[in-house]
């Protein structure tokens, strides 16, 4: 991280904090949206990051996409941050001009036969926020970016574990508003997805062991602090090493997604990506369970925060992946390359 | 709590050194063709001083070393492309290991001009093996309760007491020691000292092997009776001990060996899945390399941050942590992939030799260079619990 992306952390992380508490997350479990931090967010240019200076964004890196999804993993940012940057960064891959307002992200590739006179009739599984989009977006099987209007999509809500909404859109005939190809796989919702769920797997990640070494540092049980403890200490070591591990990887992730991006012939960032979100999921077992077991009970009521947390990482870790389906790439790579070629790769 | 102190900043090695990885790559791919994957798996613990002598002329030990005193004045960063060629292709580095890893540099750092001009040349040609004289019968994770004793007399020291599991020290030709020079200090970490002592000088200094679990003989206990040495034995300053020997431990614990000791079963695991893998093996197997490529750029980071002269002991301690779980894990789960019976013997596929040998060591990976429990100390620390 260079000096600018310290103080995008910073500055990204005191607005978020300012902004959101556990009366705020709690409300918003109920309304699933809320109009002022959105509004606030976009005016701070955050889901601009990745748009270029030519369409008024930040003309921001990857490794500036993952501080943000980062911080919104660390405070449980109840709103489709991560899933914006991802929608406006797709537009002008496929040279088009990001639109304003919110988009719904379409996660599987479209099938070619979805599509027929300029019209799309597809049922779309789990769109984040997909009941709050001004305009979805997805890419074909062939590579194509679609841009789809909302008049002819009906909206069947549901949510995932920590109340984020992930409906289900049926579009029937609805209008294309915008196509293009892009230069990247018919599955880059699905990777790019995933590289930012890691990010906000490793911010959560990070807000748990915060909490935990609070709280035990805080709690007294047979007259000291539970951090006193030594077996308290070897979990909350135990746990800063699940947190490192995941947030090294994502960063580094997106670091070479900037460097040499998902299409590169030979070794590209799908490698470091399919690392981080296998990683990341199967981290969430042991942040879990660590940081609830040294909160006690008191961690597992709803009104202290651990749980905004848990229940995202337990959502995240399937999200774009889980990590038996990144470890299954990771595991088909290294039988292409065989054992003597194992480690060339791995350095390449 | 202040996070930043357990971030890994990417580190990318440069790119110039890439010829530098190709010319190892080729000297080891010619050098160990001969080499059985299970001598491959002994890595760090296996000796070959032919081989070390070998790897010295090419200019590849003592390679951060003053070239005034027969180094070769290279970053830690062109050491770091070496060693990580060289334990990944599980070559016997055994017999150079602690010279070329910490005892070197400490005596650049610390030494007299004497024992610079004496003992670096040597380190560098791979003439020199090195063991470490810290733990005691009565005191191991504890070290600062060392109570072996060196006394001073008019022309020199005498060194009595017991070194344990020693590492080569029937083989090795110095031994860096951490005594007590003063039992009258109150402070627990105060009145240690290092001595460097040349082993096949000193009288009154005995290795006795100690056999392992594997039935083979690598570590001593070392006793000294009356060990006369003389006065400029001693290792940088009276008193220091303890200051020195914690920065002597942060070099054990920063390298790419804190994941690669069980590199060549992870190797042997792949081509074992190749014939057939479920998807569920090949989700395990795809884990361990997300593992590896965690780890490396963690350990790259460190790397990074030890050349940027920062103090990375805490991410150094995250890292040997963290990797000792990988590797300690890697027996069991290739157990658990491929249902073949662990040995030694040559009737023994090279898969099930390699896991019968590092099934065996892989409980001293948590062991040497500091406990688990140590590192875990560290770390908590780190986080401001203790």
């Amino acid at each position: 991280m260079n000096e600018a992306q310290q103080i995008l952390d910073d500055s990204v992380n005191r607005f978020f904090n300012a902004q959101i508490d556990r009366d705020f997350l709690t409300r918003i479990e109920a309304s699933h949206w809320d109009d002022a931090l959105w509004g606030n967010l976009v005016d701070q240019g955050l889901s601009q990051v990745l748009v270029s200076d030519a369409h008024g964004g930040m003309g921001g890196s990857w490794l500036d996409a993952f501080i943000v999804a980062r911080a919104c993993g660390k405070h449980a940012v109840p709103l489709p941050v991560p899933e914006q940057l991802l929608a406006n960064w797709l537009q002008e891959q496929a040279g088009l001009t990001p639109r304003a307002g919110v988009a719904g992200l379409l996660v599987a590739p479209i099938p070619s036969a979805a599509l027929s006179d300029n019209q799309v009739t597809l049922t779309a599984e789990r769109v984040p926020w997909g009941r709050r989009a001004d305009y979805f977006v997805g890419v074909t099987s062939t590579s194509e970016l679609l841009v789809l209007d909302t008049t002819a999509a009906r909206v069947i809500p549901d949510a995932n574990l920590a109340r984020e909404p992930r409906d289900r859109i049926t579009f029937t005939a609805a209008p294309v508003l915008a196509r293009a190809r892009v230069a990247l796989p018919s599955d880059v919702v699905r990777t790019l997805g995933a590289l930012l769920r890691s990010a906000q797997i490793a911010g959560a990640a990070a807000a748990c062991l915060e909490l935990s070494v609070k709280y035990t540092s805080e709690r007294e049980q047979f007259g000291r602090a539970l951090a006193q403890f030594q077996a308290i200490q070897h979990q909350l070591a135990e746990l800063a090493g699940a947190m490192a591990s995941v947030d090294t990887i994502a960063a580094t992730a997106a670091i070479v997604m900037d460097t040499r991006g998902i299409m590169a012939a030979g070794r590209n960032a799908l490698f470091e990506i399919a690392a981080a979100k296998c990683r990341a999921s199967e981290a969430v077992e042991s942040i879990t369970r660590i940081s609830h077991q040294v909160h006690g009970a008191i961690g597992f009521t709803y009104e202290y925060d651990l749980q905004f947390l848990t229940r995202r990482l337990w959502s995240w870790r399937a999200e774009f992946g889980a990590h038996g389906e990144w470890g299954e790439h990771l595991g088909q790579i290294a039988i292409a390359e065989g054992g003597a070629e194992l480690w060339h790769y791995l350095t390449a | 709590m202040n996070l930043d102190a357990l971030r890994f900043p990417r580190y990318e090695l440069p790119t110039n050194l890439e010829p530098l990885r190709s010319e190892v790559r080729a000297f080891l791919a010619a050098e160990l063709k001969g080499y059985s994957p299970l001598v491959r798996s002994n890595s760090w613990d296996g000796i070959d001083p032919e081989f070390s002598r070998k790897l010295g002329a090419h200019g590849w030990l003592g390679m951060t070393l003053p070239t005034a005193y027969g180094g070769h004045g290279r970053t830690a960063l062109e050491r770091y492309v070496v060693v990580e060629e060289v334990l990944a292709a599980g070559a016997p580095v055994g017999f150079h290991w602690v010279a070329d890893r910490q005892s070197g540099p400490m005596i650049a750092r610390l030494g007299t001009e004497d024992q610079k001009r004496t003992i670096l040349p040597a380190i560098a040609r791979g003439e020199a093996c090195f063991c470490i004289g810290m733990s005691e019968p009565n005191a191991g994770s504890d070290l600062a309760s060392v109570r072996s004793r060196a006394v001073r007399t008019s022309d020199g020291w005498v060194l009595n007491g017991t070194k344990i599991w020693t590492s080569n020290a029937h083989r090795a030709n110095y031994m860096i020691a951490l005594f007590r020079t003063d039992s009258a200090t109150d402070s627990k970490h105060g009145g240690l000292s290092q001595f460097l002592i040349d082993m096949g000088a000193a009288k009154g200094i005995t290795p006795r092997p100690i056999r392992d679990l594997t039935g083979r003989s690598n570590f001593n206990e070392v006793s000294f009776v009356d060990a006369w040495l003389p006065s400029d034995a001693i290792l940088g300053n009276e008193g220091d001990g303890w200051k020195q020997v914690t920065a002597e431990l942060a070099f054990e614990r920063s390298g790419p060996e804190r994941y690669l000791s069980c590199f060549i079963l992870l190797t042997q695991l792949v081509e074992m899945l190749k014939a057939r893998a479920s998807p569920a093996a090949l989700a395990k197997l795809g884990a361990e390399i997300a593992w590896t490529v965690t780890l490396r750029n963690m350990s790259l980071s460190v790397a990074g941050m030890l050349n940027a002269g920062l103090d990375p002991s805490l991410q150094a301690s995250v890292v040997k942590d963290l990797g000792c779980h990988f590797e300690q894990r890697l027996p069991g789960l290739a157990q658990e992939l491929i249902a073949l019976e662990p040995t030694l013997a040559d009737s023994g596929l090279d898969f099930q030799q390699v896991l019968g040998n590092l099934v065996q060591l892989a409980p001293s990976f948590s062991l040497r260079g500091g406990t688990l429990e140590i590192l875990r100390g560290i770390i908590a620390r780190g986080l401001g619990v203790r």
